[in-house]
């Protein structure tokens, strides 16, 4: 087994941490919306981009900034304009970023460098550098933020879209603003915890919480927390197990989903 | 003294997006303040259309519209903030993560304003409105959970909530049984005799036309065709004969 010194595992932690929280907030909106797919939508942006960058000889992890701040942005202008459900957007974008990757691609010289770009889909949490770290910090506080301030406008557009537009809230702002902060979260935590991880992440703590709460706010509380707590598990697991750390991460928090789902007090049938 | 003016809609006409055909034309209507008007008509003849049109949801596309002598389409967000809308058929899944008081919430955040966090009046308005409902022993109930009634009482709720000067109510009875459907118009009498609110409710059955309402408009293929009191209405034979052609269910 390879010794790996402490600051970066401790470095790691924190990163697979911070992923855990802010895809896990931004999971409860993206589960209630059924926009689970946006999480490999931002993650083959990621990969078209970085693949851009390959073919500009340009660090490949700007190019996938770009492309992913670029997709964050069209996507919920397009799905409005397109009166289309998000989902369908996603899969347009998601088809068309996988066809304009391996079009950059093609005029990378060897395969090195393919594999420097499908580096950014699996992500690694070991190379994760103090200013992912500071990025992801900041990204958490603006998620933070962000929810508290609006969030009875945020409940208002998760429950009914077009009630909340009939009392008056402005539900444009407060949807393309879910949509760009989840692509712009996915975006950052993609170098940390890879595109398997980061759908892993936004999906399964929620789909937990939302197995035993039927009140929208301690969904928000819990699913977060909940995924803190499969993160450092996974990691626990990949320590005593040598496990890769991302997989045993996915795995506890989907082991953790299907316990919640056989224990769920919301499918107890009381007896008499 | 000159009755103060809720709606008037001067030749409007409204077409949807990528359509040529107008779903609601030449319709001119003034509402006072107070009035409680059934808008009957049968299933595709512009009823929900008109209701949208006047709560800014859907644009005309010609015409003139004023509500709170305001233009509509400049004044979208003001008018709806003191508008309660009750949309038709709204279902609810099981297992859908609210509850009822947060529901009935929902309705003061448009007249809250950005940035600004609900307070203690703001909860006294949801339960004053719930109780109001009948259903102030809900209120920690999962909304998804309720039967239809219900959960149409907790919409009720959440607009009355709103504190709004126009009802806009879009088939509130369909779907009930007999004795839902009493006890909800049984509510809505008592709502327009005790708040005074202006209430506009569309149906397609002459069986829903609530006591208290003194007015009502027939509209059939985008237009009104008929604007009187309810007796005059009720009595006509060109309703009578809108009827037999099983145009009006």
């Amino acid at each position: 087994m390879i010794e790996i010194p402490f600051a970066l595992i401790i470095t790691s932690i924190i990163g697979a941490v911070l992923a855990g929280f802010t895809c896990s907030i931004m999971g409860t909106f993206v589960v209630r919306m059924n926009l689970a797919s946006i999480g490999y939508c931002m993650s083959h942006a990621a990969f078209a981009g970085a693949a851009f960058g390959l073919m500009l000889s340009i660090d490949p992890m700007i190019g996938a900034l770009l492309f992913s701040f670029a997709t964050a942005i069209i996507l919920g202008p397009i799905a409005e304009k397109a009166k289309l459900q998000s989902n369908i957007v996603i899969g347009f974008l998601f088809s068309f970023m996988i066809a304009i990757a391996f079009i950059f691609l093609n005029y990378v010289p060897g395969q090195a460098a393919n594999a420097k770009a499908l580096r950014i889909l699996w992500g690694s949490v070991l190379s994760v550098g103090y200013n992912d770290i500071l990025l992801l910090c900041l990204l958490a506080f603006v998620i933070v933020i962000f929810v508290i301030i609006f969030y009875k406008e945020l409940v208002s557009v998760m429950f009914h879209r077009k009630l909340a537009e009939a009392s008056g809230v402005n539900t444009k702002i407060f949807y393309f603003a879910i949509l760009f902060l989840t692509g712009i979260e996915v975006a950052f935590s993609l170098r940390i915890v890879g595109g398997l991880l980061v759908f892993a992440l936004i999906i399964n703590p929620t789909s937990t919480a939302y197995q035993f709460f039927y009140d929208f706010k301690k969904i928000l509380f819990v699913s977060p927390l909940i995924g803190i707590i499969s993160c450092l598990l996974g990691f626990y697991l990949s320590w005593e197990l040598d496990f890769p750390i991302g997989a045993s991460i996915v795995i506890v928090s989907s082991l953790v989903f299907a316990f919640s789902i056989i224990i769920s007090p919301k499918r107890r049938v009381n007896k008499k | 003294m000159k009755d103060e003016q809720i709606i008037k809609l001067e030749n409007i006409e409204t077409i949807y997006e990528g359509e040529r055909i107008p779903v609601i034309k030449n319709i001119n209507l003034e509402v006072n303040k107070g009035e409680f008007i059934s808008i009957i008509g049968p299933n595709g003849a512009g009823k929900t259309t008109l209701l949208e049109t006047i709560n800014g949801i859907l644009s005309y596309t010609a015409g003139r519209g004023l509500v709170f002598d305001k233009e509509i389409k400049k004044n979208k967000h003001f008018i709806r903030k003191k508008t309660g809308y009750l949309i038709q058929n709204f279902e609810i899944e099981t297992l859908s993560p609210f509850l009822c008081k947060d529901v009935v919430m929902m309705g003061r955040t448009g007249k809250k304003g950005l940035l600004r966090f609900t307070n203690k009046k703001d909860w006294e308005k949801v339960w004053y409105s719930m109780s109001l409902v009948g259903m102030i022993d809900y209120a920690k109930r999962p909304a998804g959970k309720l039967s239809g009634g219900e959960f149409q009482k907790i919409l009720l709720a959440r607009i009355l909530a709103q504190e709004p000067r126009l009802l806009l109510l879009d088939e509130p009875l369909s779907n009930l049984d007999y004795s839902k459907r009493q006890q909800i118009e049984i509510l809505l009498n008592r709502l327009h005799e005790k708040e005074k609110i202006t209430i506009l409710m569309v149906s397609h059955d002459l069986s829903f036309i609530p006591e208290k309402c003194k007015r009502v408009i027939v509209i059939d293929k985008g237009k009104i065709i008929m604007d009187d009191k309810k007796e005059k209405i009720l009595n006509s034979k060109n309703l009578k004969n809108i009827f037999k052609s099983g145009r009006v269910l």
